[in-house]
This record gives C-alpha cells, sequence and structure tokens, in this order.
C-alpha cells in the first residue's frame, strides 16, 4: 500500500510499443513514488521515457503491465467512465503545446474543468489563483492574443483551479524564452511552497530541473538516479556524467 | 461545455455557413412545398366563398362524386317554379351553364393551361350574382351579347363595345361585348375565363333550351340558409338536391385542392431528395470537423470530460447547425413558395402573388426534418470523437478508429441486395404493408441502395481514381498525381462526398432512360396504330371543342371516317378511373384497338371494352359486369363486351361507345371532344386533305390539326417538358452535392494547410496548386457522375420494365444525354474547386508551414 506521503506512485511499471521487431521498451520495470507537497522534476534523454512515465502515472496512457496509483485509487482497476472523473477530480495538466482551447478565454479556459464537471467555481480560490499568475488584466483574452507566457501560465491555473492531488506538466516551458520559462516556473514552484500542492514535471532544461525538489533521472526506460535538492551546478554535473 | 460548442461553431463560419446551406435548401424546398400549397388552398376557398357569397341555398342534380368544375348534370327548368313556391325563399333564378372560349383579336382561343373555360348566364338579381360584379359596361342582354372577366379583358386588351368570338358547344359566333366582371378584389375565378351572358341565350348556346345547370336562392329576412335548405329538399324530386351554399363552396374549394394535390407530393419527394443528398455532406463535415479537432477534443478529454460529454458536444453543435437552417430555410421556404407560383403563372395558372401565412405544421414538419437530419448524420462522427484517446492531445496519433474494412463491405453488400430487392418487388409486385404501398417502397428501396453504393464506393475509390487520373497524368503529371492521392487517402470522405452528387445524377439518369422509353414507345404506337392520317385535339389538360368540327369533316367528301374521342373519370370500387367515351362505330378506320376478344358493334351497342392487361389482372372476362360509379347516373353494373390490346393512342385501359358516354356524363365540359382521329379518303392527296380538315379546325383555334408524325413530335415535347421540370426539380439536389465538393475540399486544404506550404516551399507555384485542388474535385465529381449513371440507368430499365403494363413497352437509353451528365460532373468540380483553390493557392508559405 502506498505511503500517506505519496500524492501518486508506479509499481513495476512495464510499457512496450509495437510487437515483435519494432518492439520497444520504453517503460523497462519502473517503480517511483511522488511525494505530496513536493515538486518532482524527471530528467532524461529523448528516448528515456520520461514522458510516457508521465502519461502512464497521470492515466492518459495504460501500462502494459505494472500498476500505478493515484492517492489510494489504483487506476488499473478503473474503467473509462471512472479514470475520466479521476483526472477531472484529481488531476491537472500543463502540456508543452495545445493546452487552451483557442475559442475560449483566458478566464473560460481556467474553469473549464469545473464547467466540465457541471460545478460552480470557488471564486476565493480563482481570484487567489489569477492573482498569483499575475494575469488580472488579461482574463477576457483569446489565446491567440496572449503571449506564449502567458498561454502557458493560464494552463498552469487551469490545472491549479480544481484544487487536483497532483499536477502533472510535460515541458511546461519547452516553447517558451528563458524569461517566461523563469516566470512559469516561479508560480509552480509557489504553487507547491504556498498552496502545498504536488507537482510532477517533465523536462530536459537543467534550469528549470532546479527549481525543484527531487529530480529523478531515466534512461532506457529505467530510473537511473535521485538528486533531492538540486542545485543548477549539481544537475549539469549529473547530465556531465551520463553525457559519457 | 455549451460554451465550448456555441464558441466553436462561431469561430468556423465559412464551415458553418457551407454546411448550413445545404440542409436550408432541403428545408427550404419542403416548408415552400407546404406555403404553395396552402396558398393554393386559400386561394380556392377564397375564391368560392366569393363565388358563392350572398346566396343562401343552390339547387342541383345530385351526383355521386364531385369532380371538380366539372358541374352537376342539368335539369328542367319547371322546378324553378316549384322552388319560389317553398316559403321563406325571397328570390331564385335559374342559371344555365357550359364551356365558353373566348377568342382574342387575332381570332385565337384563350385557353388557360388547367383551369376551365367557364360559360354561364348572369343572375338579374345583385344579391345572387356571388361576387361577380360589373367593373364596366352594363349586363349582357339578348342573343349576341356577352360580359367577360376583367383579367382575359385586360390580358387581350379586349372592352367594352369590341366584337369578340366565342365558341360553345353550338359552334363559334360573333359577340358584342357590352360588359367586364370583377370578382370582389380578384380580376378573374382562379385564372379560369369567364363569359356572361343572359339566360335565354345561355340556354341557347350551351344547348339546354328548357333546363337549367343550377338554381340560385336567396332566404327572406330572419330565415337561416339550413332551414331554407331543409324546406326546399321536401319540396324538390328525388334526384335534385338542396345544398348551403357556404358548404357547396367548401366542397368545390375541397375538389379542387385534390385535383392538384399530386404537385404537393411531387414537390414533397424532391425536397427529400434534397434533404437525403445534404445528410451526406453534413455526415463529410462533421467527420472532418472531428479529425480536425482532434487535439482540442483530446484536451478536453485529459482535463475531465467524458466521452458521453464529447458526443453530446458534437451532437449539441448539429443541433445548433440544424436549428438555425431549419429556421432560415423555413424564411427562404416563402421565397420558394412565390418561385413556385411564379413558375406555374408562366405556365397560365392564375395564383395570387401573396403567400398565405405560415402553419404550425410546416414550422414543424420543415423544422424538425432539418434539425433530425443534422442530428442523425452527425451521430457517426460524433461516436468516433468520443473515441479520441486522451494522449492524442499530447502526441500525433493515428486514430484510425476503423470499423473493420470487411464489416463495412458486407454491411454494404447486404444493403444493396436488399435495397435491390425492395425495389423490384415494389416495382412488379403489389406491396401492402402497412401505410407501405409500391411507391413508398421504391423509394425505401432506393434510399438504401444509394446508402449501400455510398458504402460500398469506398472500396472501390482507389481503383476507380487511379483509372480516371491515367489520362491527366500525361496532361498534368505532377498535379494529377498529387490529387489523385489526396482523393485516395481518406477513401471514406472521397466517397461520402461522391455520393452526395451520385444521388442527383442517377435519378436524372432515371427520368432520361424512362423518358426516353416512353418516347420510343408512343412512336411505335403511332406508327403501328394510328391508322387515321391526323388527329385534332387540344393541346394542355381539359377542355375541349364543339363536336359540330367533326360534323364538318364528316360532310366533307375528302374525309373518310372521323372517331372523336372524350374523357371521363369514373369510380370503381373507391377509386378514381379513367375511361374514354370512343365514336366505336367509326374506330376500326381511325384507330388500330387490336380488338382480342367482342366485337366493336357490341361497344356501340352499349358496355365496357377492358384493356387485356387490366382484364388478366383483375379476373375479367367477356361478359362479365363490373361494378361503374358516374357522378351524374350513379352505380351501374356495365358488361364487358370486349377486350383490347392497343393502350398508347387510346390512353386508357376502358373504353366506352360514345351514345353510353353522352348518358352518364353531363355537365361541364362533356359536351366537347377532346381528340378527334381524322381518315381521308384514299387517293386524296395530302396536301388537300390537310387543307380540309384544317378549314374545317379554323374556327376552333383551340384545336390543333396534326399528322403523324407532327403528333409524335408533339407527344415528344410533353415528355419533355416534364423531364425538364423533373431535372430543373433535381438541379437543387446537384447544386447542394455541389457546396458538399467545395466544404469537403476547403476543409481539406485547411487540414493539409502544412502540407501545401511544403509544396510551395519546394516550388510549387500558385497555379499548380489551383490546378491540384481542381483536377482533385473534377476525379470526386466525376467519380460520383460515374456511379449516379449507373445507378440511374439500372432504375431507369428497371421502372421501365415495370411499367409494361401501363403500356410502355419499349426500352431506350438516350447515350447522348447520359453521357452528358458526365460533362455536368466535370463541370460541377470545376465550379466547386473554385473557392477552395483560391484559398490553397493563396496560403502564406512561411505562416503555413508554421503552422500549428
Amino acid at each position: 500500500m502506498p505511503g500517506d506521503s505519496s500524492a501518486a506512485r508506479m509499481q513495476s511499471g512495464i510499457k512496450v510499443y509495437g510487437q515483435n521487431h519494432t518492439e520497444v521498451w520504453a517503460l523497462d520495470s519502473v517503480s517511483v513514488q511522488f511525494e505530496r507537497g513536493k515538486f518532482t522534476a524527471i530528467m532524461g534523454p529523448s528516448g528515456s521515457g520520461k514522458s510516457t512515465l508521465l502519461h502512464c502515472t497521470a492515466g492518459l496512457d495504460n501500462l502494459t503491465s505494472g500498476q500505478v496509483w493515484i492517492g489510494k485509487t489504483e487506476l488499473g482497476s478503473l474503467n473509462d467512465k471512472d479514470l475520466t472523473l479521476l483526472r477531472r477530480e484529481q488531476v491537472g495538466f500543463i502540456f508543452q503545446t495545445f493546452n487552451l482551447i483557442p475559442t475560449l478565454t483566458a478566464k473560460e479556459n481556467i474553469i473549464l474543468p469545473i464547467s466540465i464537471a457541471r460545478k460552480n467555481p470557488d471564486l476565493e480560490w480563482f481570484e487567489k489563483v489569477v492573482e498569483t499568475i499575475g494575469l488580472k488584466d488579461r482574463l477576457h483574452h483569446r489565446p491567440s492574443e496572449l503571449s506564449g507566457g502567458q498561454q502557458q501560465r493560464v494552463a498552469a491555473a487551469r490545472a491549479l483551479v480544481s484544487k487536483p492531488q497532483i499536477i502533472f506538466a510535460d515541458e511546461p516551458s519547452g516553447n517558451l524564452d528563458s524569461h517566461s520559462g523563469a516566470e512559469l516556473l516561479d508560480f509552480l514552484r509557489r504553487a507547491v511552497d504556498e498552496f502545498g500542492q504536488t507537482i510532477v514535471m517533465v523536462t530536459h532544461d537543467s534550469s528549470a530541473a532546479s527549481r525543484a525538489d527531487k529530480i529523478m533521472f531515466l534512461d532506457d526506460g529505467r530510473l537511473v538516479g535521485e538528486m533531492p535538492d538540486p542545485t543548477i551546478e549539481d544537475v549539469l554535473d549529473r547530465l556531465k556524467q551520463y553525457g559519457n | 461545455m455549451i460554451r465550448v460548442t456555441l464558441k466553436g461553431i462561431l469561430a468556423h463560419k465559412l464551415r458553418l455557413a457551407l454546411t448550413a446551406l445545404s440542409v436550408m435548401i432541403g428545408v427550404a424546398f419542403i416548408s415552400g412545398t407546404f406555403i404553395f400549397t396552402d396558398t393554393i388552398d386559400r386561394t380556392f376557398s377564397d375564391l368560392f366563398d366569393n363565388a358563392f357569397s350572398g346566396q343562401d341555398v343552390i339547387v342541383q342534380s345530385e351526383t355521386e362524386f364531385n369532380v371538380g368544375f366539372q358541374g352537376p348534370p342539368p335539369f328542367d327548368q319547371s322546378l324553378l317554379d316549384t322552388v319560389l313556391a317553398v316559403p321563406g325563399v325571397a328570390a331564385a333564378e335559374g342559371r344555365a351553364g357550359g364551356f365558353a372560349i373566348i377568342y382574342n383579336k387575332d381570332g385565337d382561343a384563350i385557353v388557360p393551361m388547367g383551369p376551365p373555360t367557364l360559360g354561364s348566364s348572369l343572375s338579374i338579381d345583385d344579391h345572387l350574382l356571388g361576387a361577380a360584379e360589373l367593373r364596366a359596361g352594363r349586363a349582357p342582354k339578348g342573343l349576341g351579347e356577352v360580359a367577360i372577366d376583367a383579367r382575359t379583358a385586360k390580358d387581350n386588351q379586349l372592352d367594352v363595345g369590341d366584337q369578340i368570338q366565342i365558341q360553345t358547344v353550338t359552334g363559334v359566333s360573333y359577340y358584342q361585348l357590352v360588359g367586364i366582371i370583377g370578382f370582389g378584389a380578384t380580376d378573374n375565378l382562379a385564372g379560369a375565363t369567364f363569359a356572361g351572358f343572359d339566360l335565354e341565350s345561355a340556354q341557347k348556346l350551351f344547348a339546354l333550351e328548357g333546363r337549367l345547370s343550377s338554381i340560385q336562392v336567396l332566404a327572406e329576412e330572419g330565415i337561416g340558409s339550413r332551414t331554407l335548405r331543409d324546406r326546399i329538399a321536401l319540396a324538390v324530386p328525388e334526384g335534385i338536391e338542396a345544398v348551403t351554399a357556404s358548404d357547396e363552396a367548401a366542397d368545390q374549394a375541397e375538389a379542387l385542392s385534390e385535383n392538384l394535390g399530386f404537385i404537393q407530393i411531387v414537390l414533397l419527394v424532391f425536397g427529400a431528395i434534397s434533404v437525403f443528398v445534404a445528410s451526406f455532406i453534413i455526415q463529410n463535415t462533421f467527420r472532418i470537423i472531428v479529425r480536425q479537432r482532434q487535439r482540442e477534443l483530446a484536451l478536453l478529454r485529459s482535463i475531465g470530460a467524458t466521452g458521453i460529454q464529447v458526443v453530446l458536444m458534437v451532437i449539441a453543435e448539429a443541433t445548433v447547425i440544424g436549428i438555425i437552417s431549419s429556421a432560415i430555410g423555413i424564411g427562404l421556404g416563402f421565397g420558394f413558395a412565390s418561385l413556385i407560383t411564379f413558375v406555374m403563372t408562366l405556365g397560365g395558372f392564375e395564383l395570387p402573388a401573396t403567400t398565405a401565412p405560415l402553419a404550425m405544421r410546416t414550422v414543424l414538419i420543415g423544422g424538425l426534418t432539418g434539425i433530425a437530419v443534422t442530428v442523425l448524420s452527425a451521430i457517426f462522427p460524433a461516436l468516433r470523437a468520443s473515441r479520441i484517446p486522451p494522449v492524442a492531445a499530447l502526441r500525433d496519433v493515428d486514430v484510425r478508429l476503423k470499423r473493420s474494412e470487411r464489416a463495412r463491405t458486407m454491411l454494404g453488400v447486404i444493403s444493396l441486395v436488399a435495397g435491390t430487392a425492395i425495389v423490384l418487388s415494389g416495382l412488379f409486385t403489389n406491396v401492402e404493408v402497412g401505410p407501405i404501398n409500391e411507391l413508398i417502397a421504391v423509394g425505401i428501396g432506393a434510399t438504401i441502395v444509394f446508402l449501400a453504393v455510398s458504402l460500398l464506393s469506398t472500396n472501390i475509390v482507389k481503383p476507380l481514381i487511379s483509372l480516371l487520373v491515367l489520362p491527366l497524368l500525361r496532361l498534368d503529371p505532377v498535379a494529377a498525381r498529387l490529387a489523385s492521392q489526396n482523393s485516395i487517402r481518406q477513401p471514406r470522405r472521397t466517397a461520402t462526398t461522391a455520393s452526395a452528387l451520385m444521388v442527383g445524377l442517377a435519378l436524372v439518369a432515371t427520368f432520361f432512360v424512362l423518358g426516353d422509353s416512353i418516347k420510343a414507345t408512343t412512336g411505335r404506337a403511332i406508327e403501328q396504330s394510328l391508322r387515321a392520317d391526323y388527329l385534332v385535339s387540344v393541346d394542355g389538360f381539359g377542355g375541349g371543342f364543339s363536336p359540330l368540327l367533326s360534323e364538318e369533316l364528316d360532310a366533307s367528301d375528302e374525309i373518310a371516317a372521323t372517331t372523336s374521342l372524350r374523357f371521363g373519370f369514373w369510380d370503381l370500387d373507391g377509386s378514381e378511373e379513367l375511361l374514354v367515351g370512343i365514336e366505336a362505330e367509326t374506330v376500326e378506320a381511325t384507330i388500330f384497338l387490336d380488338v382480342k376478344h367482342g366485337s366493336l358493334s357490341d361497344l356501340a351497342a352499349g358496355g365496357v371494352f377492358v384493356h387485356e392487361k387490366t382484364a388478366d389482372r383483375s379476373g375479367w372476362k367477356v361478359g362479365t359486369s363490373i361494378p361503374m360509379g358516374f357522378s351524374t347516373t350513379g352505380l351501374q353494373q356495365v358488361e364487358i363486351v370486349g377486350i383490347y390490346g392497343e393502350q398508347n393512342i387510346v390512353q386508357s385501359a376502358f373504353l366506352v361507345g360514345l351514345d353510353f358516354y353522352k348518358e352518364n356524363f353531363q355537365g361541364f365540359g362533356t359536351d366537347a371532344d377532346v381528340t378527334v382521329a381524322v381518315k381521308a379518303v384514299d387517293g386524296v392527296p395530302a396536301e388537300k386533305s390537310r387543307a380540309v380538315v384544317e378549314k374545317a379546325a379554323i374556327n376552333y383555334s383551340n384545336a390543333r390539326v396534326r399528322d403523324q408524325a407532327e403528333s409524335r413530335e408533339y407527344q415528344e415535347s410533353r415528355i419533355d417538358i416534364v423531364l425538364g421540370i423533373f431535372n430543373a426539380l433535381l438541379a437543387l439536389a446537384v447544386l447542394i452535392a455541389l457546396f458538399g465538393i467545395t466544404n469537403t475540399l476547403s476543409l481539406s486544404v485547411f487540414e493539409r494547410t502544412r502540407e501545401i506550404g511544403l509544396l510551395r516551399a519546394v516550388g510549387m507555384n500558385r497555379r499548380k496548386v489551383r490546378r491540384m485542388i481542381r483536377w482533385e474535385s473534377i476525379m470526386v465529381a466525376a467519380l460520383g457522375a460515374l456511379l449516379g449513371i449507373s445507378i440511374g440507368i439500372f432504375f431507369g430499365v428497371a421502372i421501365t420494365a415495370a411499367l409494361s403494363r401501363f403500356g410502355i413497352t419499349a426500352i431506350s437509353i438516350p447515350l447522348t444525354q447520359i453521357l452528358s451528365l458526365l460533362i455536368v460532373g466535370v463541370i460541377v468540380g470545376l465550379i466547386a474547386a473554385v473557392i477552395p483553390a483560391r484559398r490553397a493557392s493563396r496560403l502564406n508559405v512561411l505562416e503555413a508551414i508554421s503552422y500549428e
């Protein structure tokens, strides 16, 4: 059973794409657990399986074998409808691109998960989130009228607004210039520090990863190391090791 | 979620517009038909209310059933005294009527298409005149004076003081025009021409001396029309009835509306075809939309939208489009109704320019059809949307949620077989399953066949397109190759787009085959069965000319024989049948009837001849008595005295002798000949005999003289007119299909923005890009045309074969006309490509390749 301190956990996760000759082991028996109220980064070279780990843990994709828990719920036992409900209630997402519905305003995008669930937004919380991301005056703009950084902050606010157990972010700053990227990470950091939010982020940007509480390193579908309280120098050193 | 839906619709206005347009046209067609028929109904009820206004009771001969303008037979005028003696009658006047054809200043008959040429005496008492009132001049007095309706006067520049010719059953004479008559607010009675005389003259002109057609009665003050009706009913002898004027008005209006009911059915069928074609386009649009919005839908799924919510979202979008386009469609229905009215006016029908108000039924049927079709067409794409996995938001997954191709092929084959079976059983057997009769069975079967071919054509898109592209590859190798590959890429999409065009062109081809077969049949019939040298007949529907014409010919030395033909409707166990009254004494010389049993002398003596196919089907033989219900004389048992095989000249399955006809058909129009077949004396040169016939007919200018070749041409031209009308109506279906190709291509261009940008980046110029889109469009259209032509030939041959029991014995496929449909297909493709090709060629290269 997962300990109380973990928001999500994977046990012996295996994910195989393709068949026979074209078989690719994207995850090769991975066991990880993400601590509640912490900001975890996952790093690794292209094709190391970091995105697959994220998708499977988030319930967007199925494992070939192994188990995943979010909170106390084991995902393998859920049907599509329950899985959808779980995502709606307990999981938030921030993607690299195509995060927002282009036809909706920023505000409508932020409260979309709540509208989908046909609930009333918690206005006080909404105000607080919006204040934190600093987009109060851009709420009625369409995504096309926002900069890339602003769009990602809207996406982050959307993930935060339904108070999920855990937020998964897939290269959230990958498409941003360094200044916007830093702003977004500031915001994620504050969400963890001030609101106690759990965040798991996949990235290959070492400065982004260094803002996390812990970094997990993945290579060839295996967990190859962990680094608590990283600094940017530590991360660069570590990457240099893998490079060799 | 509703908000996501609505905003999604508003963000894609062109897509919305094109999809909505296809629904709109169908809905406009259907609601316009209802508005139009409502207008007709209202016109007739207004008309007869007018005609009978002011009167209380009508006394006339009792009839078995009402046949529109053909009034009841006359009775002895002594009845007027009986009616006048009834207490409570304030005034009563007899009326005598018959057909009266007014001639214009050039001596040509003024014959409206459809509405009758009415002649009647005018009542002296103002109240008994109905809505008729003198607009100018005075009432006619004595033989030789006439008043005519204002519309006829206006259209032909006739005025009080003019000398005009009028033809009645007793011949053509000159009259002094002394008065112009209006009917309340309108200038004529639903398009009918009207000539009014005084009673004594009318009796003479209409050969009704001592007799009356009806008696108009005015009640004394304080006496209700029903009360008076009951009193008169007690006083009059058997065979005469008294009805209130308002009942009679309603009866006549209803009878006339029923006569025009077939127009409603024809228009609704074509409306249904438009809607059916539109459904292909809606389905395709949604399929493409779902594909294009794959990432957006996946994003919604990943942040917690359930599959059902996604389905509902797509359905909601369909519903909104359905509602908007139905609403606009119903509005356009008024325009469509006005258009039909206008076309009918061109054809000579007189209809008011103002349309009837919108009835609830129109809104319901039109609206529900539009919404239902849109939503139903979106269901499969919606289900497909719900199967998009949330991961699709993160990576480019190929969501080929294919129902297995085998399953689709199986379904296609099964429905093709079933549909064909239903069509054939509808055509060749008597279907009677609940409300489903032969006609509906053929319709359902044809629909299934179209759907099946649409499904199956997915499989043949690839080979057919590969074949179609061959000649183009020489012409334009690069663009044509890319175009063909693009159209093969999504075979289901291409097949659906082509199918929309297929439906319209298939039906056109069906009518071509059918029309050509009918032409061939009548041509053969005229060659083989028409012994007469000339046919003298009236054009259009209804009406006739005075029997004096044939009498005059009979008296001529150059003419060997004339045979008069008249038409009448009668009732066979509740269904209306047509019969022809024919001069049995002379028919042997003029028309080869192919008598199988019995003799013509028995026909002259009374009794009925039945066509062999009808007799076979009903198990009748010579000697069988059949129940014939006549409007005038009621039900009679009539003995079959002969069986005949000719059907295309006499155009009826029942023949009676002319004397029998005159006994049982009395009243308006039955005293005129519709056709006279004329045989010249052998050896008389054609110029001479023709001159004799023309001279006899000259006074009856509604009578046309045609020799055999001209008769054949005339029959062909009549078929061409009907074909023309049907094809014009089907043109709408083809137009909708054209929108469909435009829509699909526009969406495809949008979908391939990056690809087109890439082509441009590597050096393809704008013209080539345009050509690429154009070739694709033409190939899709040609595919639809080929499929449509194949189905059309099959349907045409099947229907023609089924019609053999109605005498259509030749099967003929007009190759030139059919091939012209292929050209129509290519033109449709060219036009459909204009907008998408321009869009594609104007893409900004840089934006296109960086487009996300």
